[in-house]
């Protein structure tokens, strides 16, 4: 949660992953459950929305290590989705794996490039040139007609195998959706828990941290490499639920949503973007008779939170969380207390 | 040889629209150091007020016009004042906050005035021609206004004593108010005058283009292309900008026809972001 790093977390104890990596795990985990405890096609629908949400919002979760708001997730995603979608219509691919490294490798591919045209920008003007670049997906994706279907999209692909069973039912496409992001957490955690110090110095000041020796370049590359990567995974679950790849799923205004349900979740945990996205992506299917009303919710949520909490929920809750501990060790340890004081 | 005058004078009325919208959005980034994400918002809001005004309580359509442009100051101040001057040092915040206010403003939009567009058209018909060059009164009323409108700008800009304090205060916020000027009045009066700008750009526009509550967007990326080529912060950087694009997007969609120009400008804008991020007529603006 912190950071920061501070004495303590220096110390040669620290574990790899910290509470909030094994919670995100375990609640992507859990949810391999659902496709076999329910048919409920609200129940499932809902949790393949609020899966593909979090894993693309740990793409902005990602690139915030390095204090980078970029708004290209739905170009990545875009990536990915057509990319599995090529695959399986032009070449008959169908097996979930061979796809979804696919969908994780071809944005990751493209990023790196791109990184060393945009990376050099810092703070507004990334956030600038990040939204061109989605508005450029966009006429990219009706000019390639050809290839990318135009305003028609692709449709057809044939249903995910998975070492030969097909994948095509609604519980059966969520299961490669839990897949997939249970994917996307492993590789955001390692990743980012495995750079921690590295993303913590470029957050804070990459100024000083490259006159220290660090190599920030890199770091960032990887990191937006990485982040597209697992945009390229969302990409592909989303265009397996829809059964089709089309340019208004990846709108330049759908990255506000990935966005805030980071930014509302809590932008300094991997936990955020998870509870950010269950969060929102239920309220705005429970909106859903009034659903032009989500967008003002959004709204009203992120003004409050930048406001008011800008740790988010999460910073919300683990402030919460510690405060109630120290007074339980408080009550614990009268003594002590009184010896210390 | 006439085609191409005419779609010169539609070029040049849409560079004044752009320039002029362009202009609230990079005076907002220059003096604040804020990116308005909410500017499309503000443009959207000058059409409905204009249409309020004029269509539902009948007043005549100049006056309609300017009780919008005031009104979009207003909200604009508010904003200002209100919430954005609580962050307004954090950057990456300043941004979250205009970014969810268009969010809210765009529902508001949609409860209010429904998500159909509105029966609202300019209350000047009639093409003026000369030989084979045709040319809209509502265009050329649209071009008067706008250029009018970018003069007064200037002039608030450079030949007043407002004008010198906030580009002093663009330079140095600090500084500036240890001389005297009053940083808590003078932002959101700037505030105001680029949301005011952007309704103003609203109003005189969509009755000849189109009014839905989601028409705001594109507005937003059109303002945020012109501000990048021209230099964020730069008046006129984003002048020039505007008619740039504003003539390559006529002649393309005359010429080429799809989206093809509108790729070349964005494509054109990532390589200027790259080679130079401080845009076409930019020194450093203003550090991000």
């Amino acid at each position: 949660m912190t950071l920061s790093p501070t004495k303590s977390t220096f110390g040669s104890g620290q574990r790899f992953f910290s509470v909030h990596e094994w919670i995100a795990l375990a609640v992507v985990l859990a949810s391999f459950v659902i496709p076999f405890a329910t048919t409920n096609p609200q129940i499932l629908s809902l949790t393949n929305q609020i899966l593909i949400a979090g894993t693309a919002a740990l793409s902005v979760y990602i690139m915030l290590r390095m204090d980078l708001m970029s708004f290209a997730v739905p170009t990545f995603m875009a990536l990915g989705g057509y990319t599995t979608a090529l695959l399986g219509l032009r070449l008959g691919v169908t097996d979930a794996i061979v796809l979804g490294i696919a969908s994780f490798v071809v944005p990751a591919l493209v990023a790196i490039p791109l990184g060393a045209l945009i990376l050099r920008l810092k703070g507004v003007y990334f956030v600038l040139v990040t939204f061109v670049l989605t508005e450029i997906l966009q006429l990219l994706l009706f000019e390639l007609g050809p290839l990318t279907g135009g305003a028609n999209g692709l449709v057809g692909m044939p249903a995910v195998t998975f070492f030969g069973i097909e994948l095509s039912d609604l519980s059966q496409v969520l299961l490669t959706t839990c897949g997939l992001a249970f994917v996307g957490v492993l590789t955001t955690a390692v990743f980012t828990r495995r750079f921690r110090y590295e993303f913590a110095a470029i957050e804070k000041n990459d100024v000083l941290a490259e006159s220290l020796g660090l190599a920030c370049w890199r770091y960032k590359a990887v990191g937006f490499a990485i982040a597209a990567g697992v945009s390229g995974l969302a990409g592909f679950a989303l265009v397996n639920m829809l059964l089709t790849a089309h340019p208004s799923s990846f709108s330049s205004f759908s990255s506000v949503n990935y966005i805030t349900y980071t930014v509302v979740g809590g932008k300094g945990s991997i936990l955020g973007s998870l509870l950010g996205a269950g969060l929102l992506v239920t309220a705005s299917d429970f909106f859903a008779l009034r659903g032009e009303l989500s967008p003002g919710l959004f709204g009203i949520l992120i003004i409050v939170v930048t406001l008011v909490a800008p740790d988010g929920l999460i910073g919300l809750v683990s402030r919460i969380v510690r405060k109630v501990f120290s007074t339980v060790i408080r009550h614990r340890r009268p003594v002590q207390q009184e010896a210390c004081t | 040889m006439d085609g191409i005058i005419t779609a010169g004078l539609i070029g040049v009325s849409l560079g004044a629209q752009y320039a002029l919208l362009a202009l609230g959005f990079t005076l907002i980034f220059g003096i604040l150091g804020v990116v308005n994400f909410a500017h499309g918002g503000f443009y959207v809001l000058g059409g409905y007020l204009t249409y309020y005004f004029s269509a539902s309580l009948g007043l005549p359509y100049a006056l309609a016009l300017l009780l919008a442009v005031l009104g979009s100051g207003l909200l604009g101040y508010l904003l200002e004042t209100l919430i954005l001057e609580r962050v307004i040092k954090d950057s990456q915040s300043t941004l979250m906050v205009t970014l969810g206010f268009y969010l809210i403003m765009t529902t508001a939009f949609v409860v209010t005035f429904g998500p159909e567009a509105p029966q609202f058209p300019f209350p000047v018909t009639g093409v003026w021609r000369h030989g084979g060059v045709y040319f809209p009164y509502a265009n050329l009323i649209v071009l008067m206004v706008s250029l009018l409108a970018i003069v007064f700008v200037y002039w608030l800009v450079y030949r007043t004593n407002v004008g010198r304090s906030l580009r002093a205060m663009s330079e140095e916020r600090q500084v500036a108010s240890a001389l005297g000027m009053r940083t808590k009045t003078l932002f959101p009066f700037a505030f105001a005058l680029a949301t005011g700008l952007a309704g103003l750009t609203g109003g005189l526009v969509t009755p000849i283009l189109s009014l839905t509550p989601h028409i705001g967007d594109p507005v937003l990326a059109t303002s945020f292309l012109i501000v990048i080529l021209g230099g964020l912060g730069s008046v006129t950087g984003a002048t020039v900008a505007a008619f740039i694009v504003g003539m390559v997007e006529a002649y393309s969609a005359v010429y080429l026809g799809g989206s093809k120009g509108a790729l070349a400008l964005f494509l054109l804008v990532l390589v200027v972001l790259v080679v130079k991020p401080s845009g076409l007529m930019g020194k450093e603006a203003r550090k991000a």
